[in-house]
């Protein structure tokens, strides 16, 4: 299962639409969630049609939430999807072998096998999580918060029996950026690492669009295995590109 | 996603379920919560408490809980009683399941009302509960003040089981108030002690509410400590004689619930409790008035008997 998480708290202004982005993630079997964090009295609203439509074309779910809702929003939307990418997998069977249309279609007795099953599966099967992180100027006082709800997500992570991975990126990559540095490979533990979000906020662009494209480029590469994740570790912005 | 916030159900509505043809009539909204909203329903004459959930899956997920915890103690009042659909005039279907109706307050009301005297056994009694769950397999994962219903007599009743878990695996739904991963003390993999933290903190956020929310504000996450929850324990005489335990639950220290509901009881009779000081609210101020009044009428009943004014029937 493959989720990239976007946190922002604005339009994307530079390259590819973010929702086309999504769109291509999809395809890839890429669930797209997305996060828009607000601060008391600060009204994001063109930014949250966005937000939303990134969310839809990505298949995953978007929310509005202040710092302080950030680390649980996190854990539950991962959860949640997991739920769903399972349960829609689950209701393709379902189809075939009971000709039913979803859990819901079924009779509650019959319901309680199927689900213990999506819960069975969403403990155990392998997870990848891709956080996309807008460090543009005006998220700068909410960073810490999002470093804190990475730091939660992979305590959350950690338990689960099944293979669980997070990468962790930015955007911009630089003053007049056009992508985004990747801060962490995939990895399932990050008790030893310090800082994970540069403290330097840049200014001026926001390229969600093209940043997105380079995650799920990303997750390929992944595909392809150990040999090439390896010439990968040391990567930097420019690599990615 | 999904939610059941939107669906509203009018007292005098009368629900039929989809497969069962069972009927219940709306009386009232009992609660809600993140996964579904509670109604008080009449069906056959007898009260019933209806839970409507938004997310099949979410909602059959506690229901499998609430299955194999039946099929584990057979003798007693079954808790879960039937599992339904609902099909609403807009053609929307809302699954709901219908559990024993638990008369009762929510924790913290209960105690406002009838007193910290009730605290101690309360206390040992929502263990005793807590160990029979684990004794059953599962963690209960979101334990909290809302979660926890109290009837009369101090009898402790858990609800929502949304946060249930295998032991073992990760805890489905958590408060972070009371999750110990909050608080830098631990995973989040269902093991008894889990729920043993969360108990610990529901004991602080009882009777030093105003003190535990304070830490949340101030602390910066990585100075979150069980030792800051620690220093919390000795302020208030009805958490006092618990101090002792409270650290050691928060540190994880007790092998089971079972052993940690032994050694709380074992405090309970040593005669470490004293009475609480009464709370200087509303209540307690009625209850004072009252004791004087009671005073009073002691006084003169004294007096009357020392006049041999009693009526003949009272002598
Ligand atoms: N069996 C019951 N009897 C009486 N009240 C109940 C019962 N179950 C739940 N409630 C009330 O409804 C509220 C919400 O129910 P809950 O199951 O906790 O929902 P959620 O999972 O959405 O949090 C509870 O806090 C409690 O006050
Ligand atoms: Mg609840």
């Amino acid at each position: 299962m493959r989720q990239l998480l976007l946190i922002t708290d604005g339009c994307s202004n530079v390259g590819m639409s973010p929702v086309v982005a999504a769109a291509h993630a999809k395809a890839e079997g890429i669930t797209v969630n997305v996060i828009g964090v607000v601060e008391r009295g600060e009204s994001i609203s063109s930014a949250e049609v966005e937000i939303e439509e990134i969310a839809r074309a990505g298949g995953g779910m978007s929310r509005l939430v202040n710092t302080h809702q950030l680390s649980q929003t996190v854990q539950m939307m991962t959860r949640k999807t997991v739920v769903t990418t399972i349960q829609q997998a689950v209701n393709k069977e379902l189809r075939q072998v009971f000709g039913a249309e979803s859990v819901e279609a079924l009779p509650p007795d019959r319901r309680g096998e199927v689900v213990r099953v999506i819960d069975e599966l969403g403990e155990s099967s392998p997870l990848k999580i891709a956080l996309l992180i807008d460090t543009s100027a005006s998220m700068r006082p909410k960073l810490a918060a999002v470093e804190e709800a990475i730091r939660d997500l992979v305590l959350s992570l950690q338990s689960r029996s099944g293979r669980s991975e997070i990468a962790v990126f930015h955007f911009p990559d630089s003053e007049n950026g056009e992508g985004c540095v990747c801060d962490l490979d995939w990895t399932d533990n990050i008790a030893g690492v310090k800082r994970i979000l540069p403290r330097l906020a840049m200014r001026g662009t926001t390229p969600t669009g093209p940043a997105m494209m380079q995650v799920i480029d990303f997750f390929r590469q992944g595909d392809y295995g150990r040999t090439i994740r390896g010439e990968m570790d040391g990567m930097t912005g420019e690599d990615v590109v | 996603m999904k939610t059941s916030s939107e669906l509203r159900l009018a007292p005098g509505t009368v629900i039929t379920g989809k497969w069962n043809r069972g009927r219940y009539r709306v009386e009232r909204l009992l609660g809600e919560g993140a996964n579904g909203k509670v109604y008080l329903v009449e069906h056959s004459r007898r009260l019933y408490a209806m839970k409507v959930g938004g997310d099949a899956v979410d909602l059959q997920s506690e229901i499998n809980v609430l299955r194999s915890l039946a099929s584990r103690r057979r003798r007693t009042e079954p808790f879960l009683l039937a599992v339904d659909d609902y099909v609403h005039r807009d053609g929307k279907e809302y699954p709901f399941y219908i559990m024993r109706y638990v008369r009762g307050s929510v924790l913290h009301e209960y105690l406002q009302r009838e007193g910290a005297d009730w605290f101690p056994l309360v206390g040992y009694n929502l263990l005793g509960k807590l160990a029979e769950l684990h004794e059953a397999g599962f963690v209960f994962g979101d334990l909290k003040r809302e979660n926890v219903l109290v009837g009369s007599y101090g009898r402790v009743e858990l609800v929502d089981y949304g946060g249930a878990t295998a032991i073992g695996k990760s805890v489905r739904q958590f408060t972070e108030l009371y999750d110990r991963g909050y608080w830098n003390a631990g995973s989040r993999t269902a093991e008894g002690t889990y729920d043993l933290f969360s108990f610990a903190v529901l004991c602080l956020h009882l009777f030093e509410g105003r003190r535990l929310l304070q830490l949340t504000k101030t602390l910066l996450p990585q100075n979150r400590s069980p030792a800051d929850l620690i220093r919390l324990t000795t302020g208030h005489p009805a958490l006092k004689p618990f101090a002792g335990w409270l650290a050691r639950a928060l540190g994880g220290e007790f092998a089971s619930a079972r052993e940690g509901a032994a050694a709380w009881q074992r405090i309970m009779y040593g005669g470490g409790v004293k009475p609480a000081r009464r709370r200087r609210s509303t209540a307690g101020w009625a209850a004072g008035l009252f004791a004087c009044t009671m005073i009073a009428l002691a006084a003169a009943i004294v007096w009357m008997i020392s006049e041999g004014m009693l009526p003949t029937g009272l002598s």
